[in-house]
């Protein structure tokens, strides 16, 4: 009988497992990119995907646009920093933004408690405080992808038609500016959408109240500052606006509040994250999971 | 060998009531059943089982750790089927259960193959890639069985896993179900209302009643000992006072009679005596036996006998029916 040495059964059934186990590390890391995956709607059926990317391909539009017209515009007649700069490309997209993430923590978060994998998670090696880490990730990442992304494919764009920044010094302080502007408006909205999506079952009702609370908070600050005559330090309540003011300020330009100082601005920016933050932790440490 | 969960007097109390009031267990390996009405308090115990609870008194140890100190170790080492039915729609199968084995901590190549692999030994094998929102509540029951051992826990806690099963589907979960306890070693804790599925399954049994230990033990100890004699009178035409007599006589005689029609569950102190007992009332009364047999005691009997005590578990409603706990 021919015997060969190199026979083996790749399919042995259920069996036990020795192999080493990858903790709450591994589990923070499982949940977030699972967390990602289902905001994007991958391996989910066709419809989920439909919002999402109607979202990434407003946000990802002007960049493909503006590096079109560097691309094809003949000789230095335009020249691409005079359409959008990397601070002002923002201006395009603010309201991409504020729907992605209003759409972004609702599924995050909301869906967790309301199809019972919120206790499925919480009887693995994580606890509320690793599990609300994860989802953090989840939501910044994922935010990163519109304010990181098309600012990034302006950067490699203008780059490849040769009117990117000069030098590689320029082109590296250029992209440690885009990255830092990105983190900057992913982490009060971040924070912010986790804790409406922390206060309430319904994804819709968190959306809505997402885009209420981004929307109203300029009203407010304007009927404060202007209606009321009070301290312009009122902006600071403004939402919609002190991420994006925060960008101009890493770029080192004046903004749309140029009463302000920057150390204002970035004031601003902790404090809508702390305040965001702070719910959440407050909401699910009441939360009572199971009886 | 070391209780898989043990508690000194436990007690969870929650604003508006006590769900568990000094509760002192020792759970075997094996298969347990966790029984009691809706409120026993069981849902609470395997919450604090998890540490997704922590007690208001008292301590409880699983597999040797402390569920609020050690819980990210120990739940690594725990499967859990929770009794709600609503799981992630959009999501597949085989995906819901290789993800969790993830975050159970196996690398992402295991997970994926042992998320086929439990898949295929509940028998959902053919079905894994299917959406669980399209899936039977009997298959999702399977998926969530399969979740729950995929990442080889030391012990599985499922918390009403026939529920909402038809017969057939029931008997092949609670097969499942035994087979992860004989062939892998895995020990299980799962919670019923529903008595003759954990007699007939679990090796162990902790019978709750509004937060307090109805029972605790082994099948055997609990459910194996007698449970009395049943008899089958015939009612005769020339003397039908003979079945009145004969139940007369077994009262006088000390023993106990649970009476419908002619058929009496007579419960005594000792067998052999309340043998001698019935062939002498019946030999009295010259009345004729149609049927004569030793009962087994069920849990069924242990919760009646519970409710004659005083308490009335689920909400006054007494024993009955025998499929399901008072």
């Amino acid at each position: 009988m021919n015997i060969r040495g190199d026979a083996q059964i790749s399919a042995r059934g259920f069996q036990p497992y020795h192999g080493p186990r990858s903790g709450v590390a591994g589990a923070v890391r499982s949940v977030s990119v699972e967390s990602m995956r289902a905001t994007l709607g991958l391996g989910r059926p066709a419809r989920t995907k439909i919002f999402p990317v109607a979202a990434v391909a407003i946000a990802y539009g002007p960049a493909i646009v503006f590096v079109g017209i560097s691309v094809l515009s003949p000789g230095d007649l335009l020249d691409p920093n005079d359409v959008a700069d990397y601070a002002s490309y923002y201006g395009f997209i603010t309201l991409a933004i504020i729907l992605f993430s209003a759409l972004v923590a609702p599924e995050v978060l909301v869906s967790d408690r309301r199809n019972g994998m919120l206790a499925m998670y919480l009887s693995t090696p994580l606890h509320r405080g690793t599990y609300l880490t994860a989802k953090m990730i989840a939501v910044g990442l994922t935010l990163g992808l519109v304010t990181l992304g098309p600012p990034i494919l302006v950067l490699l764009g203008y780059t490849f038609d040769g009117s990117g920044p000069d030098g590689f010094a320029n082109w590296m302080a250029t992209l440690f500016r885009i990255f830092v502007s990105g983190v900057a408006v992913s982490a009060a909205l971040t924070a912010v959408s986790m804790a409406a999506s922390s206060l309430t079952d319904r994804r819709a009702f968190a959306a809505i109240g997402i885009v209420l609370v981004v929307l109203a908070s300029p009203i407010l600050a304007a009927a404060l500052v202007e209606g009321a005559g009070l301290s312009p330090y009122w902006w600071m309540l403004s939402l919609f606006s002190m991420p994006f003011e925060l960008v101009n300020r890493i770029y080192g330009e004046a903004g749309d509040f140029p009463e302000l100082s920057t150390a204002a601005v970035i004031a601003a920016n902790i404090m809508w994250t702390v305040i965001g933050v702070a719910i959440v932790i407050w909401r699910y440490s009441k939360l009572v999971i199971a009886r | 060998m070391s209780p898989i969960i043990e508690t000194r007097g436990l007690v969870m109390e929650f604003p508006s009531t006590k769900a568990l009031d000094g509760l002192d267990l020792a759970v075997p390996p094996g298969v347990t059943g966790l029984v009691g009405a809706n409120g026993a308090g069981k849902t609470t115990l395997i919450s604090l089982t998890l540490g997704l609870l922590r007690p208001s008194a008292g301590s409880i140890s699983v597999l040797g750790l402390d569920p609020g100190s050690d819980g990210p170790t120990l739940r690594a080492m725990i499967g859990y089927g929770p009794e709600r039915n609503v799981l992630p729609d959009d999501l597949r199968a085989y995906d819901f259960v290789r993800h969790l084995a993830e975050v159970k901590g196996l690398p992402r190549d295991e997970a994926r193959s042992r998320a086929s692999d439990s898949l295929y030994l509940v028998g959902l094998g053919e079905e894994r890639f299917r959406a669980l929102g399209t899936m039977s509540t009997g298959q999702r029951q399977r998926v969530k069985l399969a979740q729950a051992i995929a990442a080889d826990p030391k012990f599985i806690v499922l918390d009403e896993p026939t529920d909402g099963l038809d017969p057939v589907q029931r008997d092949e979960m609670l097969n499942i179900i035994r087979q992860v306890n004989r062939e892998f070693g895995i020990d299980v804790m799962l919670s019923s209302h529903v008595l003759e599925e954990v007699e007939r399954v679990c090796d162990n049994v902790v019978a709750l009643d509004h937060g307090t230990l109805v029972a605790q033990g082994s099948m055997d100890e609990l459910a194996g000992v007698s449970g009395g004699i049943e008899i089958e009178l015939v009612e005769l035409a020339d003397r039908p006072e003979s079945v009145d007599q004969i139940e007369r006589l077994l009262r006088e005689g000390g023993a106990t009679v649970d009476r419908a029609g002619t058929v009496f569950n007579v419960v005594g102190a000792a067998d052999d005596e309340l043998f001698d007992l019935v062939a002498a009332s019946v030999a009295a009364t010259g009345g004729r036996i149609r049927r004569l047999a030793q009962r087994r005691r069920s849990l069924d009997d242990i919760f009646t006998v519970h409710a004659d005590s005083g308490s009335q578990p689920d909400g006054g409603t007494r024993a009955g029916a025998r499929s399901s706990a008072p």
